[in-house]
């Protein structure tokens, strides 16, 4: 019995990894952009794009690597349409991010219905994806007492998510590109004035910043075994990640742990009544929450962040120019 | 060679609609190429989408009054965004404030229509929904004009504590939840078309919805207030700039809180007018009305005609590409989604040269001084 108990506990730390470091991606991705001084409310439809074509090409070359890498392209193409629009051409950022999202999600069912009519390629039959996506047992550290298997015993994706992440924070952090990136982001035209060029920096991190958010949707539509139905592989996960972006203080290491606290409301949701069966007595209550307060809470949590972070304004990592467009011209 | 990037102070108007004509067309032409490939003939199928299927069809008066559906609550709300965009106050969320609009108005109908004439349940429903969904929107604006907080990111993230709500009742079976039906085992919405509903005009066998009526009178008088009143001025200088309204004396944040309880309460009207039209919820109650009147609104240039005209182009591709579905099963209806992608896609090219002129730099000295 008292082995079942830990058994639940960890099944719910492994839930909470592979169910929500798609999340670090489109976070990481978004903070990348967003540290460019671009606001790019196109996660979701660029996840969206990502996945369904990393899915399919994946497939049909039998490779995760493949799979990744069509989708990373896939992303960064979508990048490259809002860097042009935002960047060179001076598009609203809000209405060209709102309108990339409903872009994408419409290839996303288009391009998957059509494969579909056709005949849809089922994960498992290839080898290669099945197998690069198995999870990959860490020695030593999954031996750990009930955090090892939980936290150290996952599928590649996991691993290249929180490896993306922490080289993200270095970069941004520690580098000197990085460096010269958060000054565009604070103030292109002091960027400008000395030196850096301020179009090619944005270019270059929308676009891999949107590579990255492809990959998190490749990602949810592997951890969903690739059936394709009426409800998008994304669902919601992009906006949960513009959320993250600001629960994180735009900081990629404690993005890492924002999707812990974003994925465990997300798994109580699913896991919260094998919990509550697991101990009647301390969270027996856990069955009479409504699932649906889980779903909110990521995005209730946010505005109070928002909000507390608006009111104390010092040690926000918010960009000053972000959503602003810049006009060298009018420096 | 060197170009230079030039603003425009402005742009003849046969110029700015042979461009925007030129974005929509090529637009088309892609999504036309795309069809081409997938070996469906491009003009039957826009044909089809266009006319929704309605000509030579006995029954295009239904296929009318279903569009009107559509039409109605996308155009109100994105007249109602405007407003608030007019200020640069990014409300981007319709969504939430429709959700909360069509929550208190379906409380309302569900409550009083065994007691109250059904006039009067409507008139109290369209009130209901426009405090709810204002006072929604109005709290994104206390925060803004208090504390700084980003609205942009507030809206959205209310967006979606709203639709969890809507979610959750429509869920939830309990004693308390009035929103469900009883009679049935799983948990469905009460549907009380029967009972409350806006009332037609009958011309032949067209059922024209006041509705529309309505929608089409809050139109003019939008296009009035913005333009006629001292509001209208207001809003139109703090758009401008907010130092300038400042230094002239007006009350800022007044303005923006009042503009933006405004365009939220439109928002919660417009989904007062669907509550009562279609006589339930749903968990898709919205049909992304709220973004999609974010884009419209856009497209439009915030100008009140124009956003009729966008409203009903949008909502025509959007019901017209479910229509077309049902003859070319090969096209799915997102392609629609799609053309309204490419569209605004490449009208947000267009806008470029609209907005800004290319200019040849000369050699030795720059054409404008500060280049």
């Amino acid at each position: 019995m008292e082995m079942d108990k830990l058994g639940v506990v960890t099944t719910f730390i492994h839930n909470i990894v592979v169910y929500n470091i798609p999340l670090l991606y489109g976070t990481v991705g978004e903070i990348m952009v967003e540290k460019s001084g671009s606001l790019n409310l196109g996660v979701e439809g660029i996840m969206a794009v990502g996945a369904i074509f990393g899915y399919i090409v994946g497939c049909y070359a039998n490779s995760l690597g493949i799979g990744i890498l069509t989708a990373f392209l896939m992303g960064a193409l979508c990048g490259l349409l809002f860097a042009a629009l935002t960047v060179s051409l001076q598009a609203n950022q809000n209405i060209t991010g709102l309108t990339l999202t409903t872009f994408g999600l419409g290839v996303y069912f288009f391009v998957g219905n059509g494969v579909k009519a056709v005949s849809w390629p089922v994960m498992n039959d290839y080898e290669n994806i099945k197998n690069g996506f198995a999870d990959l047992t860490i020695p030593g550290l999954s031996q750990i007492p009930v955090l090892g298997r939980g936290l150290f015993d996952h599928n590649i994706m996991v691993y290249l998510g929180v490896v993306i992440a922490l080289v993200m924070w270095w970069y941004l952090s520690r580098s000197a590109p990085g460096l010269r990136l958060r000054a565009v982001g604070e103030n292109p035209g002091a960027a400008d004035s000395v030196g850096v060029n301020v179009k090619r920096y944005k270019y270059i991190h929308i676009c891999v910043g949107c590579g990255i958010m492809g990959i998190g949707g490749y990602y949810m539509g592997l951890n969903m075994s690739g059936s394709f139905n009426s409800s998008c592989w994304i669902n919601g996960y992009g906006w949960i990640a513009v959320a993250l972006v600001i629960f994180a203080n735009w900081n990629p290491a404690l993005a890492v742990l924002g999707t812990f606290v974003f994925g465990f409301f997300n798994t109580l949701r699913v896991s919260g009544s094998s919990l509550a069966a697991a101990f009647p007595e301390g969270l027996g209550w856990l069955a009479a929450v409504p699932t649906q307060l889980y779903q909110a809470l990521p995005f209730l949590i946010t505005a109070i962040v928002l909000v507390v972070s608006s009111i104390r304004q010092k040690g926000s990592g918010q960009p000053a120019a972000l959503g602003l467009n810049y006009f060298r011209e009018e420096r | 060679m060197h170009f230079h990037i030039v603003k425009r102070d402005s742009c003849p108007f046969w110029k700015k609609l042979c461009l925007y004509l030129a974005a929509v067309a090529a637009a088309l032409v892609l999504g036309g190429l795309l069809l081409l490939v997938m070996g469906v003939d491009p003009i039957a199928y826009y044909q089809r989408m266009f006319t929704m299927g309605m000509v030579g069809n006995k029954i295009a008066y239904k296929t009318f009054e279903n569009y009107l559906k559509v039409f109605v609550p996308l155009v109100l709300t994105s007249v109602a965004l405007s407003l608030a965009f007019k200020m640069r106050f990014w409300n981007i969320g319709g969504e939430g404030q429709f959700i909360l609009g069509a929550v208190a108005a379906a409380a309302v109908a569900l409550k009083l229509k065994d007691s109250l004439p059904q006039g009067v349940v409507l008139i109290l429903m369209c009130l209901a929904g426009m405090a709810a969904a204002g006072v929604y929107g109005a709290l994104a604006a206390v925060l803004k004009v208090k504390f700084g907080t980003n609205e942009t990111l507030m809206t959205l993230m209310l967006n979606y504590v709203a639709l969890y709500f809507l979610i959750f009742l429509g869920e939830t079976q309990a004693e308390w939840n009035f929103f469900l039906d009883t009679s049935s085992a799983r948990p469905v919405f009460f549907n009380f078309g029967k009972e409350v509903a806006f009332p037609r005009i009958m011309i032949g066998k067209f059922g024209l919805n006041v509705c529309v009526l309505l929608t089409l009178l809050i139109g003019v008088l939008v296009y009035c207030y913005l333009k006629y009143s001292k509001h209208g001025y207001e809003i139109a200088v703090v758009g401008d700039s907010a130092g300038t309204a400042h230094y002239a004396g007006m009350k800022v944040n007044a303005i923006v809180l009042r503009t933006v309880f405004l365009s939220a309460c439109l928002i919660g009207l417009a989904a007062a007018f669907k509550v009562g039209t279609v006589g339930i919820l749903s968990t898709s109650f919205t049909d992304d009305v709220g973004w999609t009147g974010v884009i419209v609104a856009w497209l439009a240039q915030l100008n009140t005609g124009i956003i009729f005209v966008v409203s009903a182009l949008i909502s025509m591709l959007q019901h017209g590409s479910t229509v077309a579905a049902a003859t070319f099963a090969q096209v799915d209806s997102s392609f629609a989604d799609m053309l309204q992608g490419a569209i605004l896609f490449l009208v947000l090219a267009a806008d470029f040269f609209i907005r800004f002129q290319v200019v040849r730099a000369q050699k030795g000295g720059s054409v404008n001084g500060n280049g």
